[in-house]
């Protein structure tokens, strides 16, 4: 392969992850955290398919499909519940959303 | 001849069902109809069982019949076995021949009460029990007709359940008696431990062998049994129960504290006889505890002012010669005594019960006086009653005692000092007896006689008393079965079962009845001296011996005694393990282990913040802490 | 000469592609989680997308890529721009806040989840990380990917179109609204007065 080996696109792949899980932990706005969390599930899938690269396997390929597909479908099903939140009027921050306490 | 004893042994048990099952469908009287028809059946079998006895050879009257073994593990076989011998027909006829004439009498002196049914399924009961105890053929199944006398003893003191003083006279029977149980069921595991069985014919003919004269084997197992026995029959020092147990009815009292339940004691040491002969101390012993209860038991009865308590006390002292006939190995005469005992005991109670029927449930004698002229035919029933019991001739109770006295006199030693004993005994006796006819019968009739004195047509109910006047023909003639120095048909018929030893003869048979009358009539003459008339001796007397006196009414403070050696003691010890181990330990730790529970929830329930930042953190720290484990296994 | 000159220029524009597409994610990804309005950070994560399609190719795995864009930029991101836009001033939230601790804990685990990967993977840098295997031309290709799908990952197949399924129904129920809103649950119909009750207990 050209270019450089599996360990650089893992390593950039770590970087991502990071970068999403802390914007998951920090962020208060929900719409930021879903896309936080996109970015967090996109870096898993570069790492999926940088080690179907390396061993030749086509599996990690196909999981990487079904985790677009399963993000997609996450995606759907968290916005629909922003949407619904905002027309019941409640605050869009995740700090607020707390009647769990307990 | 087997089946009828079967049907003698469960007809009273049949009838305890049908009486449990029909409930109220029954009216009080038909439910005494139902006990006495039992009864009655059982009485014939045991009839049958005599005659057809009678018709084998002496040596080969032991039938034994099993019809289930409860319990086999390896040798040890334990099951449901009667054992008819002379002995144990001997009892049979005694048990349902006097029961059924109780029970009789009974229908009249519960009628009217509100719970006649479970009286009369109660007494049906007792019978079986009785019955049951006497017919076994191994020792477990005397245990368990030994427990269920006691349990019918129990029910019946407090059938009154709402008197405090008849339930608290229940529980002191049931635990007094529970205490010779327990040394009872003591002796019997050594005797299982030893022979490997409970029946009697494995258990009497290896004895000798397995457990061996004189050993402490022997010593512990007849001990245990004379430790049941002493319970049971109300011999001291495990006495007190019986005086208490007057607050059951009187046909209780007749039937269970005179004639049948307290002389299964004299029955068991009878029946184990040869575990006995292997420990003479005890055998010994049980004479001596025999002949101190008889002069104890006629002393207290001297002050006593309850009617029933008197005769009560009577029946203590009464046994107590039974125990010094079987405790010397005079056999025949301990069990004659027992039967004619029974007859005029439960002759002196019923009379008695007929005396409280007719004012009114009234039972203290100093409010009685002058009876004769309103019952006589009462009071002519209770003199035989009491001559037989003070062993006048020819009255039945007379050729007992003297049996019994001749037999120990005969036996030298310990005999001798048992015959002295039985003089005093005879004595008091006829003082007692006396003292209590002539208060009650005797003299000015009394304020309270007077107002609430009423007799039906036959001075009691008339189903009260027929069964007295058969018990009073018996008293009075049954004597003549068994004549010192004549004939001694009762030793004879129970002697291929237990020999006795033989009654003194000549000079000596004559001496001993001397002494014996003599002493009997010296007592009614200074009865008829104190009370027969208007006197102020006994007031005196009173006084003079006021410290004597005092002791005498108080029961030689026994009563007082176990109370402070057992009753107190084990009440603080409950109350105290109460106040350090229950309450804090236990109840408390339940409330401390819920609020400890709650306080810790609460921390838990913290972390429970509601805030997915929160939760979202705690999972990303646990992936680092994952991470690094999975780091440092490579 | 030539084909070793072409071998590293290959090599070297691969270099190249790989630096840009790199940095170009990693600068849109901090954009995500940086910017405060939302309608930039989702514009970011479309560049995001984009940088990670070029890095898939350069993986060989062309087909994966295809769908990134077209899944991913071209839908779920243009659904995200619609809900945004949707919101509008709603969508105004402050940028980060909530207890210190939490922030500093949550920069912390950040941090070691890195530092733990990129010691891991470093670990093995030259060990099993470092020989690629062959590949045929066919791999990534839409054919094997399709071939796979259908013969040894039916099963994901059929599940992942249940699930398309359940999020697009869900979806929709979700953002209809046609519920009316209803009284809570827990509040009882009116109670008859006092006297009536009493009088209905008495039989």
């Amino acid at each position: 392969m050209n270019g450089p080996g599996i360990a650089a696109y893992l390593v950039l792949s770590t970087i991502l992850f990071t970068t999403g899980a802390i914007g998951v932990l920090i962020r208060r706005s929900p719409l930021i955290v879903l896309l936080a969390l996109e970015i967090m599930l996109n870096a898993g899938n570069l790492s999926l398919i940088a080690f179907s690269r390396h061993s030749g396997d086509g599996a990690g390929q196909i999981f990487a499909l079904a985790v677009m597909v399963v993000a997609a479908a996450e995606v759907v099903v968290g916005l629909g519940l922003i949407v619904a939140m905002s027309r019941k009027h409640v605050p869009l921050d995740v700090d607020k959303l707390d009647t769990l306490k307990g | 001849m087997i089946t009828a004893a079967w049907i003698a042994l469960f007809s009273p048990a049949v009838a305890v069902v049908l009486l449990a099952l029909a409930g109220r469908r029954v009216s009080g009287r038909q439910a005494g109809l139902v006990t006495a028809t039992a009864v009655l059946v059982s009485f014939a079998g045991a009839v049958v069982a005599f005659v057809t006895l009678l018709g084998e050879d002496p040596g080969e009257r032991a039938n034994a019949s099993t019809i289930w073994t409860w319990l086999s593990a390896g040798s040890f076989k334990a099951g449901l076995e009667i054992y008819l011998d002379p002995l144990s027909v001997f009892m049979m006829l005694v048990v349902s021949g006097v029961g059924f004439l109780i029970v009789c009498y009974a229908t009249g002196y519960v009628h009217g009460e509100d719970e006649e049914r479970r009286y009369h399924a109660y007494k049906a009961l007792f019978v079986f029990s009785m019955l049951l105890l006497v017919m076994s053929g191994n020792l477990l199944l005397l245990l368990a007709g030994w427990g269920m006398v006691g349990l019918s003893s129990y029910l019946l003191i407090n059938f009154w359940w709402y008197k405090p003083q008849a339930v608290a006279a229940g529980k002191k029977a049931f635990i007094i008696n529970a205490f010779g149980d327990a040394t009872f069921v003591l002796a019997l595991f050594l005797i299982i431990q030893k022979v490997g069985s409970v029946d009697f014919t494995t258990v009497f003919s290896q004895a000798p062998d397995k457990i061996g004269a004189g050993t402490t084997v022997a010593i512990l197992i007849a001990l245990g049994l004379l430790g049941g026995a002493v319970a049971k029959s109300a011999q001291l020092p495990l006495h007190t129960w019986l005086p208490d147990a007057m607050e059951g009815p009187t046909p209780v009292s007749a039937l269970i504290h005179a004639a049948t339940m307290v002389t299964a004691g004299v029955y068991l040491i009878a029946r184990t006889h040869v575990l006995f002969d292997l420990a003479p101390a005890v055998h010994d012993t049980a004479a001596i505890l025999g002949g101190v209860t008889i002069v104890v038991a006629g002393l207290i009865a001297l002050v006593q002012t309850d009617i029933k308590r008197v005769i009560a006390y009577s029946t203590m002292s009464q046994i107590g010669y039974m125990f010094v006939g079987v405790g010397l190995g005079a056999y025949g005469p301990g069990m004659f005594h027992l039967m004619t005992h029974a007859f005029f005991k439960a002759l002196l109670f019923m009379t008695a019960g007929i005396v409280i029927h007719c004012i009114s449930a009234e039972q203290d004698i100093r409010k009685m006086g002058g009876l004769a002229r309103h019952l006589p035919w009462t009071y002519r029933l209770f003199l035989v009653g009491a001559l037989s019991l003070a062993a006048i001739p020819p009255f039945s109770g007379f050729f007992s005692k003297d049996s019994i006295l001749s037999s120990a006199i005969g036996a030298g030693g310990l005999g001798i000092a048992m015959w002295v004993l039985g003089i005093i005994g005879a004595f008091l006796t006829g003082l007692y007896t006396f003292r209590l006819l002539f208060i009650v019968f005797f003299g000015e009739e009394s304020e309270f006689a007077k107002q609430h004195l009423h007799k039906e047509r036959f001075e009691g109910p008339f189903a009260m008393m027929w069964p007295v006047a058969i018990l009073a023909v018996l008293a009075a003639f049954a004597g003549w079965l068994q004549v010192p120095g004549g004939w001694a048909l009762v030793t004879d018929w129970l002697d291929p079962v237990v020999e006795s030893i033989p009654e003194a003869t000549g000079g000596l048979l004559v001496f001993s009845i001397a002494g014996s009358l003599v002493a009997a009539a010296l007592g009614v003459l200074v009865a008829w001296r104190l009370y027969g008339r208007p006197s102020h001796v006994p007031a005196m007397l009173r006084e003079r011996f006021a410290f004597g006196h005092r002791v005498l009414e108080h029961k030689f403070y026994f009563d007082q005694l176990y109370d402070a050696l057992f009753s107190r003691p084990s009440a603080a010890l409950a109350v105290g393990l109460n106040r350090v181990v229950e309450k804090p330990l236990i109840l408390g730790s339940a409330g401390d282990i819920g609020t400890g529970v709650r306080g810790l929830a609460r921390r838990v329930a913290q972390t429970e913040s509601g805030l997915v930042r929160l939760y979202a953190l705690l999972i990303a720290a646990g992936l680092v802490v994952i991470l690094v484990v999975f780091l440092a296994v490579q | 000469m030539t084909l070793l000159l072409a071998s590293t220029a290959g090599d070297v524009l691969t270099w190249i592609v790989w630096v840009a597409a790199a940095l170009a994610l990693l600068t849109t990804g901090f954009a995500v989680v940086l910017f405060s309005n939302p309608f930039y950070s989702a514009l970011a994560l479309i560049g995001n997308f984009g940088s990670l399609a070029i890095l898939y190719l350069l993986l060989s795995a062309e087909f994966v890529a295809a769908a990134q864009v077209l899944v991913y930029a071209g839908a779920v991101m243009v659904l995200f721009l619609f809900v945004i836009g949707y919101l509008g001033g709603h969508a105004d939230t402050p940028w980060a806040g909530g207890r210190r601790v939490l922030r500093l804990t949550a920069l912390a685990v950040g941090a070691a989840i890195l530092v733990e990967s990129v010691v891991a993977i470093a670990l093995e840098a030259n060990g099993s990380l470092s020989s690629e295997a062959e590949i045929s031309g066919a791999f990534g290709s839409p054919a094997e990917i399709g071939r796979l799908f259908l013969s040894d990952y039916l099963l994901a197949f059929e599940v992942t179109s249940i699930i398309l399924l359940v999020g697009a129904v869900g979806g929709v129920i979700l953002g209809s609204g046609m519920k009316r809103d209803r009284t809570p649950r827990n509040e009882l119909p009116p109670q008859p007065p006092v006297e009536q009750r009493e009088m209905a207990g008495v039989e």
